[in-house]
């Protein structure tokens, strides 16, 4: 009974120490981990605000675009219409 | 087992067959097409001619003529178009909403709206609908009537042409133009004083023949400015082109009656199909919108004496569209006739202005330097239809388009030509002389 007291309290023991070896080198592995995961979401999230940045700016280009187009389309429409007023005034007496 | 098998076979017997099936289908295809292409030679399908000014009016129907569509061409402007087939510029660009008047692009096809509804008016002499700009002369009676219609430019806001019952009083050939003091003023003010007549010549706004209304200081007359037939352009009076007004002179008689109407909204019916044409009311709105109420208390009056349903959405679409065409609004399906007849471009369109080559020794004037080729050729189709006509081209130059208006024979030519250009379009052209080599 004491003996298998002893072997369980020496198990228990063992079992602490080696946990406690093995908590302290995964800390430090955990903590690398860690770092390098933060570096790569940081290294991520930059990527993603660039990208969005770049689809803002791809954004606002074909915004300029359409309203470029547009602006220029309501300035050949007023063209068109000023140059038939002007003629439909020429075909008065 | 051997069940199996046969039904395997069978399954690939049956996909073979299939894809021979596919092949072949597909080979048929491909086989085809140039057959279609083939048998769309256009020179058999496209109608050479169309009627467009004189027709029978069969007893109880309201509705004459044919829609066609013609393929434009390099060149092409609207106005030349609208008067090949005898049509005014507003039904022009009434039908074809979005096309450019003085520059549309070749091979876009058009809609002559060569299909009209009798003004709702006793059907005999002369009557003229100011909403449409379309003059209707009636010949004979019964089972014989026949009707001759003639695109007209009306009156301005300003100086409309007056409504009412009136009739020929005289007709001139080669007539004299007295000209009004409130015209003699306009153009005063305008710097460009006019004599108290002007005679007979090209220079004359009644054109070769004149019917004088007993309306005083009305007239039905021809016109040196060919492009503003379907414009609000006159002082009152109604002018057609001059190949119209000179067949219009022949045909009728002093002392024929002349109904001038108002009708921008027409009913009537062909063939037992009830049809709306709308058009743009003039400006005042007011008798829009009264003209508009009476409609709808036509068409619902029409409904219920007839006891037919008509397609209400069709005459909502119809008005707001106001396209100028009949549009069939009764549940009846629409008739063969109904479709538009593709028409063959004509070799040469009639009274198409006609610009010479440009030649050395001759004066010219530079109406503009433009960046934009669409504004430039705009702008020279503008100055060749121009009453009489001022003859116009664009030519590039390094990234810019000059329009160039002459061969002039000499300085003072062209120096006429260019004060028109200024008083009448606003334009400074700057003259030179292309020098001989």
């Amino acid at each position: 009974m004491k003996n298998n007291l002893l072997a369980a309290a020496m198990m228990l023991v063992f079992t602490a120490a080696m946990t406690g070896c093995a908590t302290s080198g995964d800390l430090e592995k955990v903590q690398a981990q860690e770092k390098l995961n933060s570096a790569k979401a940081d290294q991520a999230l930059q990527d993603a605000q660039v990208a969005k940045a770049a689809a803002d700016a791809a954004a606002a280009r074909a915004d300029n675009a359409v309203k470029a187009a547009e602006e220029r389309e309501r300035i050949a429409d007023e063209k068109a219409k000023r140059a038939d007023a002007a003629f439909q005034k020429s075909m008065r007496k | 087992m051997s069940r199996a098998v046969v039904i395997a076979l069978r399954s690939h017997w049956f996909q073979l067959v299939a894809l021979c099936a596919a092949i072949v289908a597909l080979n048929g295809c491909v086989a085809m097409k140039p057959v279609e292409k083939k048998s769309w030679p256009q020179s058999t399908h496209l109608a050479k001619e169309i009627e467009r000014t004189e027709f029978p009016v069969p007893g109880g129907d309201d509705v004459i003529g044919r829609l066609a569509v013609v393929r434009l061409e390099k060149g092409d402007t609207l106005p030349d178009i609208a008067r090949h087939f005898s049509l005014g510029i507003n039904a022009m660009s009434a039908a074809n909403p979005g096309v450019d008047i003085w520059a549309p692009e070749a091979g876009q096809r058009v809609t002559l709206p060569l299909s009209f509804i009798l003004p709702d008016s006793p059907r005999k002499g002369i009557v003229v609908n100011l909403a449409t700009m379309r003059l209707f002369s009636y010949k004979g009676a019964g089972q014989s009537l026949e009707v001759s219609t003639y695109p007209v430019g009306v009156g301005t806001k300003e100086r409309p042409t007056p409504i009412g019952q009136m009739r020929v009083e005289r007709k001139a050939a080669r007539p004299t133009w007295h000209v009004p003091s409130s015209i003699a003023e306009d153009h005063r003010k305008k710097g460009d004083p006019l004599p108290a007549e002007v005679p007979p010549g090209p220079e004359n706004p009644l054109g070769e023949y004149a019917l004088y209304l007993s309306k005083a200081g009305y007239l039905i007359h021809g016109t040196n400015k060919p492009a503003s037939i379907g414009l609000k352009a006159t002082n009152g009076c109604m002018r057609l082109y001059p190949e119209d007004i000179k067949i219009l002179f022949n045909d009728t008689p002093a002392r024929t009656p002349v109904a001038i109407v108002d009708q921008p909204y027409l009913i009537g019916q062909r063939n037992g199909v009830l049809y709306l044409e709308a058009h743009k009311p003039l400006e005042d709105a007011g008798s829009g919108a009264a003209a508009l109420n009476r409609l709808y208390a036509d068409l619902a009056g029409i409904e219920k004496k007839s006891r037919r349903h008509l397609n209400w959405a069709k005459v909502k679409e119809t008005v707001n569209e106001a396209r100028g065409i009949p549009v069939p609004i009764s549940l009846e399906s629409g008739r063969e006739t109904d479709r538009p007849i593709e028409v063959a471009h004509p070799a040469k369109l009639y009274g198409k202005p006609e610009v010479p080559d440009l030649k050395m020794g001759k004066w010219y004037v530079l109406a503009a330097n433009l960046p934009d080729e669409m504004e430039a050729l705009r702008m020279a189709a503008i100055i060749n239809h121009q009453g009489p006509p001022i003859p116009a081209r664009v030519l590039p130059k390094s990234g810019s388009y000059r329009v160039v208006a002459g061969p002039f024979n000499d300085a003072s030519e062209a120096q006429s030509a260019a004060r028109r250009l200024k008083i009448d379009l606003q334009i400074e052209g700057v003259l030179f002389e292309a020098a001989k080599a």
